[in-house]
């Protein structure tokens, strides 16, 4: 009786942090909401805990399909897990649980600010600069060179089915940033001109390689074709353990949006929103853990999960 | 705390008062590293990875964050004992290097360098010891040092030979192996050697031979390339185009560059005094011998 309840206040919690802040990852929002839930949990053992987290999970992810937000509940999990080791008193555990969670929010919202640091002296200036879609991390990047008085100018593919490349030029242009909004197919056409690629990443993969809106492996292939540096920006919480050797070894819940995954019959006929860039394409990786080159990602990772 | 900024800030200056220099900045941020490890271990912390960013860290670290603020007594006594050591460990970077050299250089092989390095001229001379192998030397204008590496090797009964830059495509399939120097080696693998050395390296990818840098592992550095320029270093065009041709020289610009960049791509293995390694693995050894917060200094 109690569970379906917590679920729905959960997924409301989700939804309604989207909308007041349309600037927060999805993955934030998702680590606020299970924050919220684990404070109203009234369970009494760990194992409780962490089943009914699992569960939070799980409605979290039906809601909001992306890799991002698979990612930070695993790290949630692995938070709690992590804590629970070194205290045997539930209820002791739980407060610093609470405690620390407030702590990680609050380090992750400087996320973004980091990286925007650790990026913004690679765009010289007069660099001209590709991007795919929209991404709230990219913006925070150019934002900084903006302000470091650098003069670059952008362009952004439309990224057709959604139109998200729309939405990011007309960000851009509020900075004043001189931006072309340039048709998916033209990538190759216009990959002579540009001087860099920037791009964000929805998930960074064991491999050193990322997950991100379709139409990113292929820029990441005519830019290695024509040796144009290829960066990707992303926060930490993004790594997943994940390891795909090709693109049909991205799980089906990733490709696809929630909604086609619950009503769809046939999953060939849907066109997926995601594909896989390997690391070879990747020159380097800006993340709030350093500016890394794709081999170090996996380092990280078992750093975390070991 | 104090400490740290003292050195930071004369660090600062020398940094900028020779850009290209990098070894200097390199040994600042080796000192300011050995300076927290001191202080965390008199500080009582274990000593494990918790010097890094990590997600690990991130998760579980409660919020402490260092401010090396309390005076331990006994502090400058230890980080004394350890800039001694780091000391000791910079002199003999160059015998460490040369002792790997048998395992390298193989009998009756065809060896290729570029310029002069002292690194290099080290370890070849110490193969020759039990080895016969041949040297070919590329004089890496407009200096041509390649002439004075010529003539130490040959003292040493080495066969060598001397020959231009424009000839090493031309030579290089007949060659087995390529060891250079190099001047710094950023954290993305890439080297910044003497100009020419990009050459060398395609030239070596092209015919798949090996290229292999020997260098020390103070000359690992914290940088990335992002401004192509910020490294390079030009001298007088004197040695490109004497200023005897005064006429030509009002009507072209002559410039002459020291160093040269080489992409990661382009490189096999780094040889340095901890022992071989991949141009991948260089974040690793980064992050053993820096701090992250000292990568600006």
């Amino acid at each position: 009786p109690d569970v379906p309840r917590c679920s729905a206040d959960l997924i409301e919690t989700f939804r309604a942090q989207l909308r007041d802040d349309p600037d927060v990852a999805s993955a934030v929002a998702a680590i606020r909401a299970l924050l919220g839930f684990l404070k109203q949990d009234r369970g009494e053992t760990i194992q409780g805990l962490r089943s009914s987290l699992l569960a939070a999970i799980n409605t979290l992810s039906r809601v909001d399909s992306s890799v991002a937000v698979s990612s930070a509940g695993e790290l949630f999990l692995r938070f709690i897990s992590l804590t629970s080791l070194e205290y045997s008193d539930y209820s002791k555990c739980k407060e610093i649980m609470i405690e620390r969670g407030e702590i990680f929010l609050r380090k992750v919202s400087l996320s973004r600010n980091k990286i925007a640091k650790l990026c913004h002296p690679f765009i010289r200036d007069g660099a001209r600069i590709l991007t795919h879609a929209y991404s709230r991390v990219v913006l925070r990047v150019l934002e900084a060179a903006v302000e470091s008085k650098k003069r670059f100018s952008v362009y952004v593919t439309e990224s057709q089915p959604d139109q998200a490349g729309q939405k990011m030029a007309k960000a851009l242009r509020k900075l004043n940033i001189p931006v072309t909004v340039i048709l998916d197919a033209a990538v190759g056409y216009i990959m002579e001109k540009v001087d860099l690629v920037l791009v964000g990443a929805e998930g960074v993969v064991e491999s050193g390689g990322i997950i991100n809106k379709i139409g990113t492996n292929q820029i990441a292939v005519c830019a290695k074709a024509q040796n144009k540096p290829f960066y990707v920006v992303a926060e930490s919480f993004k790594f997943v353990r994940l390891f795909p050797l090709n693109q049909q070894d991205v799980p089906d819940k990733f490709k696809y949006k929630a909604d086609t995954l619950k009503t769809s019959q046939n999953l060939t006929e849907e066109h997926p929103w995601i594909d896989y860039t390997s690391p070879s394409l990747i020159t380097l990786l800006f993340t709030d853990l350093g500016v890394l080159t794709p081999s170090a990602v996996s380092d990280e990772l078992i750093k975390l999960y070991l | 705390g104090e400490l740290m900024d003292l050195i930071r800030t004369e660090g600062q200056r020398m940094t900028a008062a020779q850009p290209s220099e990098t070894t200097v900045g390199n040994m600042v941020r080796r000192v300011l590293k050995v300076i927290r490890e001191e202080y965390g271990r008199l500080h009582g912390r274990s000593e494990e990875s918790d010097q890094q960013e990590s997600l690990h860290k991130l998760l579980t670290s409660g919020g402490r964050s260092e401010d090396f603020s309390t005076p331990y007594p006994p502090l400058r006594a230890n980080v004394i004992e350890a800039i001694n050591e780091l000391l000791i460990e910079l002199e003999g970077t160059t015998d460490n290097i040369a002792m790997q050299a048998l395992e390298h250089i193989h009998s009756n092989e065809v060896i290729m360098t570029i310029g002069y390095s002292r690194t290099v001229e080290a370890f070849l001379k110490e193969a020759a010891r039990k080895r016969k192998f041949q040297v070919i030397v590329a004089e890496c204008a407009p200096f041509c040092q390649g002439h004075e590496m010529a003539v130490r090797l040959s003292k040493e009964n080495i066969e060598t030979t001397v020959m231009s830059d424009a000839a090493i495509f031309a030579v290089m399939s007949r060659v087995n192996k390529v060891i250079i120097g190099t001047k710094t080696i950023l954290a993305n693998g890439a080297l910044i050697a003497v100009s020419g050395t990009h050459t060398l390296a395609l030239a070596a990818k092209h015919h798949s031979t090996p290229l292999i840098v020997c260098a020390p592992m103070f000359k690992l550095s914290p940088q990335f390339p992002n401004e192509e320029d910020s490294f390079h270093k030009f001298v007088s065009p004197q040695e490109v185009l004497p200023f005897t041709e005064g006429e030509i020289l009002a009507k072209i610009s002559v410039h002459c560059p020291v160093f040269d960049y080489v992409p990661p791509e382009l490189i096999t293995l780094f040889i340095s005094n901890i022992g071989g390694n991949a141009p991948s693995y260089i974040y690793r050894l980064m992050s053993e011998l820096y701090h992250p917060d000292d990568y600006e200094l």
